[in-house]
């Protein structure tokens, strides 16, 4: 799984502000309007629970939650990267432990000191998007790696079938099996699951599996 | 002084000549007067490595102080001039120094790393620096009006030069510091995405002139190109050194192995010296060769006014230019307030030497118009190339940039 390539120009972007201080949003949207990041009116929201998340894109759109407000409303988070709908940007007025906790559980990557300042906007989205694009990445590697983790099962069904049939140790029955799944262009988990299940359901398992693992 | 004629003015809304004072009211009447000493603040580094270039900014914007109070615009500037000599540490001291006597606009600095150094003593107080030099963007200061290139409108046009006449093998000298890191990172890019390649990226201090070994493995290399962002007296000594190791080995460097660079300016040219001026690409939005009435005009008076040079360059226009638009702000504002000369300022178009010259508003860099230039053996730039009209300013390459960086070369075994 390829590392994602990092994400330099924010044109296109859609920012979505959560804060009940709408009047003081000057600097920042006319900072985002120069990075091609569009403010709708209708996306400033005086709370989480007001977010449309059906319209939030992980790769369009970017929100910004004030820390200062506290209804307790979240975003939904992931179950294993605990990560939201799209990246989060906490705009800090009081840096209390407190605050900055609250930000973190909804999923902040980067944040903006209260008053922003126009030069700390493009390094907070720079920061905070690629950070939000790291662990999405790093969390389907997790998900991937669980996945595998769960099928190990049948990759040793299918190591002690091979090494059956064919006559030979595991080190070798491994290899034949991971240069199929190459050939295949299959994950050697995958291919094992389908060995096994085939084997499974016919009691000619070991011909499928001569024919299966045949060049 | 000899007698000058100030360039055309335009003004969108507003005339930009200020009325007598007898036609207007009292509170105008102490508004006019009040623009009539007005201090400005000229910070450039008239020594040190790079006083070449800061020295002709610098006559660049006395020129201009000059025609402004000799215009009939009702504006007069008394510059206060300040030296930091190259020394970053004084950048900061001496705008400080400018700005504790309400001075409100400072023109000045040259390299990246001197303009970061004092904007903080800006915004701290509510002043306008106005910074008259190309550099690598991803800034946009509230407290900064940027009148030279952004890196769309000489950067780009360059790399694109060089990648559709010149090949895809590039080779990088430059300065270690932000302007050459950020130049060779959108050259990369460019490259990359062309399936290009560069071969190697060699960064100096400020102020090196041994460049033995990097000129060595230039030679080793061949590539298409160098793409140079050295600065100052290490340039010069590159170009001299380059061309020599050439010339030992039966190359025409020139010809062969071309250096770029988007910096390069007849000063520069100059203190190269004759044996290894011309044949060098350089991308900028003035060269003195532009031959248009308003130029010949500029140059004319600027050789009047300094005929012990140096002479004319990209960076002395856009500081001439600074000057003249900051007169054209504060006359259309009637005051040198910050605030409000930058709402009269993006109404303003100037008849620049280079062509027509206006302030984005979103963003307050310039319009200018691209040009690529190759020096000839009179220290001056022949264009090759030139953008059609002025060329809206992207300093973060938000319309000029790929989504995402340029994917790295991916590193493939023979797995069967």
């Amino acid at each position: 799984m390829t590392e994602p390539r990092l994400l330099q120009n924010f044109s296109g972007g859609r920012a979505i502000v959560v804060t009940d201080r709408a009047s003081s949003l000057d600097v920042l949207t006319t900072a985002l309007d120069r990075l091609g990041v569009t403010t709708n009116p209708v996306d400033i929201v005086g709370s989480i629970a007001a977010i449309d998340l059906a319209t939030l894109q992980p790769d369009r759109s970017i929100v910004f939650i004030d820390g200062d407000i506290s209804d307790g409303a979240v975003l939904p988070l992931s179950t294993i990267g605990r990560l939201p709908p799209a990246p989060v940007i906490g705009l800090l007025g009081v840096s209390a432990p407190s605050r900055l906790k609250a930000l973190m559980k909804a999923g902040a990557t980067s944040f903006l000191r209260k008053p922003v300042h126009v030069a700390a906007v493009y390094p907070a989205l720079f920061v905070g998007v690629n950070e939000y694009r790291h662990r999405r990445h790093l969390e389907r590697l997790l998900e991937d790696q669980e996945r595998r983790r769960r099928s190990r099962r049948d990759v040793v069904k299918a190591i002690i079938r091979t090494m059956s049939e064919y006559g030979i140790d595991d080190d070798e029955a491994y290899d034949l099996l991971r240069r199929r799944s190459m050939r295949t262009r299959q994950t050697l988990e995958d291919l094992c699951k389908d060995l096994a299940r085939s084997s499974d359901r016919q009691e000619d398992g070991e011909c499928v599996l001569r024919r299966k693992l045949a060049d | 002084m000899p007698e000058m004629a100030p360039p055309n003015l335009q003004s969108v809304s507003n005339g930009t000549v200020s009325p007598g004072p007898q036609a207007v009211g009292l509170l105008r009447w102490v508004e006019f007067m009040g623009l009539q000493d007005l201090q400005v603040g000229y910070l450039f580094s008239s020594t040190g490595s790079y006083e070449l270039v800061a020295r002709s900014m610098l006559n660049g914007a006395l020129l201009a102080a000059e025609e402004i109070n000799a215009s009939g615009l009702g504006i007069r500037f008394e510059p206060s001039v300040l030296n930091p000599g190259g020394d970053l540490s004084q950048y900061s001291a001496l705008a400080a120094k400018l700005l504790e006597r309400n001075i409100r606009h400072v023109v000045g600095c040259y390299t990246s790393s001197s303009r970061k150094e004092v904007i903080p003593l800006f915004e701290k107080h509510d002043a306008l620096l106005w910074y008259p030099s190309h550099y690598e963007g991803f800034e946009s200061s509230t407290n900064v009006i940027y009148t030279g290139a952004a890196p769309n409108q000489h950067v780009l046009p360059l790399v694109e030069y060089l990648l559709a006449h010149h090949g895809h093998r590039a080779f990088c000298v430059g300065s270690n510091y932000i302007w050459a890191w950020e130049n060779n990172r959108i050259l990369r890019e460019s490259v990359s995405a062309r399936q290009g390649s560069v071969l190697a990226e060699r960064y100096f201090a400020v102020g090196e002139t041994d460049f033995r070994q990097a000129i060595e493995a230039i030679i080793e290399a061949r590539p298409s190109f160098v793409f140079l962002t050295l600065i100052g007296t290490s340039a010069y000594q590159f170009f001299r050194d380059f061309r020599t190791a050439c010339r030992a080995r039966g190359i025409d460097q020139a010809r062969e192995i071309p250096v770029a660079s988007c910096s390069l300016s007849e000063p520069e040219l100059q203190a190269i010296g004759e044996d290894a001026v011309d044949g060098h690409l350089s991308s900028s939005v003035y060269f003195c060769s532009i031959e248009t009435p308003a130029n010949l005009r500029f140059l004319k008076a600027y050789e009047l006014r300094f005929p012990e040079g140096p002479i004319a360059s990209a960076d002395a226009e856009a500081s001439y230019n600074a000057v003249w638009l900051l007169a054209l702000g504060v006359a259309a504002a009637g005051t040198d307030e910050p605030i409000a000369v930058k709402e009269e300022l993006i109404r303003q178009h100037l008849d620049a030497p280079q062509g027509a010259v206006w302030i984005d508003e979103q963003t307050f860099h310039a319009y200018l118009t691209p040009r690529i230039g190759r020096s000839n053996r009179n220290a001056r730039f022949d264009l090759v190339s030139e953008a059609r009209a002025p060329v809206q300013p992207d300093p973060y390459l938000v319309h000029n940039s790929a989504r995402f960086e340029a994917a790295g070369v991916p590193s493939l075994r023979l797995v069967s």
